[in-house]
């Protein structure tokens, strides 16, 4: 479980984060929307210690984020997969996927090299496991950055707006993915502009807006419009993402 | 006018002076690598007092002229009771001073790695260690192994200042040669020739070492 409590992150004098809590059981999807700057991918960045906190608490599995020992076991539970990809260039695609696994996770080089092809081999990349990330598309890129991710048989996967980057016929390759792993039960986090995306496979969405949760409502009561999209600002950032056609 | 054939019996002597070249060269770019990746680090450290000591050296030895530290070194030094022979004052006093500019150069490197790719790491939970072991240094390396081979064709070059701490390398050799031949003609323009053909080759070793570490740019790159 994700416990998030009274989440508070400063940037200087700016305050993204002010006061946000949010809680993630086992197995659940939660889609994050928001407009840019609403602290969306901040609050990403807090779950995996990538940004320190400014006040509150994130407890994952009852482990502490802000605890510099406990950290450690955070980031083995959670994976992140970045809106760049950030491969590392100068590995080969196994190599990317191998490297926590070894190193973080201590598991023989055999061991980890298997359970990479099996990955590589469930988003269709097999094939490229001796090439280097420059030599990917995109959407390749990314399969190989989720394929990263799940190598270390996260608890929780933490997509920061995995499709941004990506043309739609890539976004499709890779929310495809995704899909299948949201219905094999395995627990996200995903911070999207992908309205569609969010509709198919979160079990809740949340709305955050100037560093505060707006809404968080089950799917069905969110898109249904008698919850979240009474608010006219979800409604307003609906109607401009341009998927949502009226069903208010 | 230019008669090689009067120098052919010294080639053996040169060949000597060249092999103590070779040596000195060879060890000197091993200490100066170790210890510019060590300055390297201590730069871009956030501990204060790594991050100051690391920036007096290199400030220090990149202003000083080489031959006054190497002076300082072998005639210097043995005042105070530190003794030791021509040629390791050499390789000593080479990789401390060439030392300096690695260390500038690979900074250079680690500091054009991507933040991203480093989050991308942490988050995976890699030790700090792990992290400059296996990606950090990696990257900045392939980036700076261009500028470092300036730095070490320099440092070749260089030891050429150690004739001066009578060590009978290559060009300490060739100046006895002249002097007992009275051609300095003929042996300076084998010297020239020697070195431009030392220097190529070193940089043609570089660019085969470049396009090695960047082979990962795929066909874009070199």
């Amino acid at each position: 479980m994700i416990e998030i409590k009274k989440l508070h992150k400063n940037f200087g004098d700016l305050q993204v984060l002010k006061g946000v809590d949010l809680t993630l059981k086992p197995g659940e999807v939660v889609s994050i929307l928001g407009g840019s700057g609403s602290g969306k991918s901040t609050m990403i960045r807090c779950i995996n210690g990538l940004e320190g906190i400014t006040s509150g608490s994130i407890f994952v599995d009852g482990f502490d984020v802000s605890n510099k020992k406990e950290l450690l076991e955070v980031r083995k539970k959670c994976s992140t997969v970045f809106q760049q990809f950030d491969l590392y260039p100068h590995l080969s695609v196994l190599e990317n996927i191998t490297l926590a696994p070894v190193y973080v996770l201590s598991s023989s080089k055999k061991d980890a090299e298997a359970i990479a092809l099996d990955l590589l081999d469930s988003v269709g990349l097999a094939d490229k496991k001796d090439v280097f990330p420059a030599q990917l598309s995109g959407g390749q890129k990314q399969r190989v950055g989720i394929c990263r991710a799940l190598a270390m048989r996260p608890d929780y996967l933490l997509l920061d707006e995995v499709t941004s980057s990506l043309d739609p016929e890539m976004t499709a390759e890779v929310l495809d993915i995704l899909k299948k792993l949201a219905r094999e039960g395995i627990t996200m986090i995903s911070v999207t502009h992908e309205i569609e995306f969010a509709r198919e496979i979160s079990d809740r969405i949340v709305f955050l807006d100037q560093g505060r949760i707006l809404s968080d409502l089950p799917k069905d009561e969110f898109f249904a419009g008698d919850g979240g999209l009474a608010d006219p600002r979800i409604a307003r950032f609906l109607s401009k993402m341009g998927e949502f056609n009226g069903q208010a | 006018m230019l008669d090689l054939a009067s120098i052919t019996e010294y080639v053996p002597a040169f060949l000597d002076g060249f092999i103590i070249t070779a040596e000195v060269s060879i060890l000197s770019i091993l200490g100066s690598f170790i210890l510019g990746i060590l300055i390297a680090l201590m730069r871009v450290s956030s501990n204060r007092f790594l991050n100051y000591t690391s920036l007096v050296y290199v400030d220090l030895f990149r202003n000083i002229p080489f031959i006054v530290l190497i002076f300082f070194g072998y005639y210097g030094l043995p005042e105070i009771g530190v003794y030791m022979d021509a040629f390791w004052t050499g390789c000593l006093v080479l990789s401390i001073a060439v030392g300096a500019y690695v260390g500038e150069t690979i900074r250079a490197g680690i500091l054009s790695v991507e933040k991203g790719i480093l989050e991308a790491a942490r988050s995976f939970g890699f030790s700090k260690f792990q992290i400059y072991a296996k990606i950090i240094l990696p990257i900045a390396l392939t980036i700076s192994v261009r500028p470092l081979g300036s730095v070490f064709i320099n440092l070749i070059l260089t030891t050429s200042i150690l004739s001066s701490i009578t060590l009978n390398e290559l060009t300490g050799v060739s100046k006895v040669i002249a002097s007992t031949t009275f051609r300095p003609f003929e042996v300076y323009v084998f010297l020239v020739i020697f070195y431009g053909l030392l220097t190529f080759m070193i940089s043609a070793l570089i660019s085969l070492w470049h396009r090695h570490l960047n082979r990962y740019l795929g066909e874009e790159a070199s």
